[in-house]
């Protein structure tokens, strides 16, 4: 990317910040909690809501759906702590780094590595870095993608998890 | 949920079954607040239209993440695992539109006990405008085991 053709979307503090940890959190798992999510989804999996189904098949309890291991972490936000678009101004994903010029945001893909089950009660600690930013030219005009890593612990120090995810951030509409 | 597939039964070629719906407005909401998502993007249709410039409120992209794993949790059943997962997401999708998300076996191997099969799986709507391609690695049974 030529910057000097290019105006960069990217300031400087969040450039700085490529490489060092965003946050962590801590999180237990609620089962009521997970199975609403997949409810949400339509996913009735046994393996989510019967609890001797998910023994039949190995597991000590019912298990929480995969992909909600990154809602397990998330905080509790005031309503005057948002953005007008109702985003978190500070979250533990994108809103602790700061792209003014780029305020829009939308989901940008996953790449997700499950180690281990998780069960309700257990606790899980995430840990978040950003891994980079790369600013990029697309059909609906320049954008920057933001890269994160996120690691998920449960209390007895094992890693269940591992995520490389992206988010796309763009500027005002234009 | 359908009989447990053995990773013997599965072929390089094979499509898992498509999972084909239409997200409403009343799931939309409902997958909002089960992730304490605040974004209006997802259901204030004149803040999607008039500030972000859509043509209606979008469907998550989370959502469609999950719709897509869903798919292959199905067809693993209650004994295979996922283990890895990765999708990109490349079109936004409103309410109302029918979604499809689909699987075909690209792979499989094994190492040591554990038994791997290799897929290439996206997310579509229209004529077949791809929304989400993606690749996920699961975990299957051996039959006697």
């Amino acid at each position: 990317m030529s910057e000097t053709e290019t105006e960069s979307l990217i300031g400087d503090e969040a450039r700085a910040a490529i490489g060092s940890e965003l946050g962590r959190a801590v999180g237990t798992v609620v089962k009521k909690e997970f199975q609403r999510w997949a409810a949400a989804v339509g996913d009735r999996n046994p393996l989510y809501f019967d609890e001797n189904y998910a023994r039949a098949n190995g597991y000590r309890d019912v298990v929480m759906p995969p992909m909600y291991l990154a809602h397990v972490t998330g905080g509790v936000v005031d309503l005057d702590e948002l953005r007008p678009d109702g985003i978190p101004i500070r979250s533990g994903g994108s809103g602790s780094v700061q792209l003014p010029r780029c305020p829009r945001r939308m989901a940008g893909g996953d790449d997700i590595t499950f180690l281990e089950p998780v069960h309700a009660g257990d606790v899980i600690t995430s840990v978040r870095s950003l891994a980079g930013l790369e600013q990029k030219s697309g059909r609906s005009g320049d954008f920057v993608l933001m890269h994160f890593r996120t690691t998920y612990t449960r209390d007895d120090g094992v890693l269940v998890a591992e995520t490389a995810s992206s988010l796309i951030a763009r500027p005002a509409n234009s | 949920m359908a009989e447990q597939i053995y990773f013997e039964d599965v072929n390089e070629g094979d499509e898992i079954p498509s999972l084909s719906l239409e997200v409403d407005r009343v799931q939309m909401f409902f997958f909002s607040a089960a992730t304490y998502n605040g974004h209006r993007i997802h259901y204030d249709q004149s803040w999607a239209q008039g500030v972000e410039g859509y043509q209606d409120i979008l469907v998550h992209g989370p959502l469609q993440v999950a719709l897509l794993a869903r798919a292959i949790t199905d067809w693993v059943g209650g004994r295979g695992r996922l283990v890895n997962y990765a999708v990109q997401n490349r079109a936004t999708a409103f309410p109302g539109e029918e979604l499809r998300f689909k699987g075909t076996v690209t792979g499989k191997r094994e190492e040591g006990e554990t038994c791997l099969v290799e897929l290439k799986v996206h997310g579509e709507k229209g004529s077949g405008q791809i929304l989400m391609p993606g690749t996920a690695t699961v975990r299957l049974p051996r039959r006697g085991r």
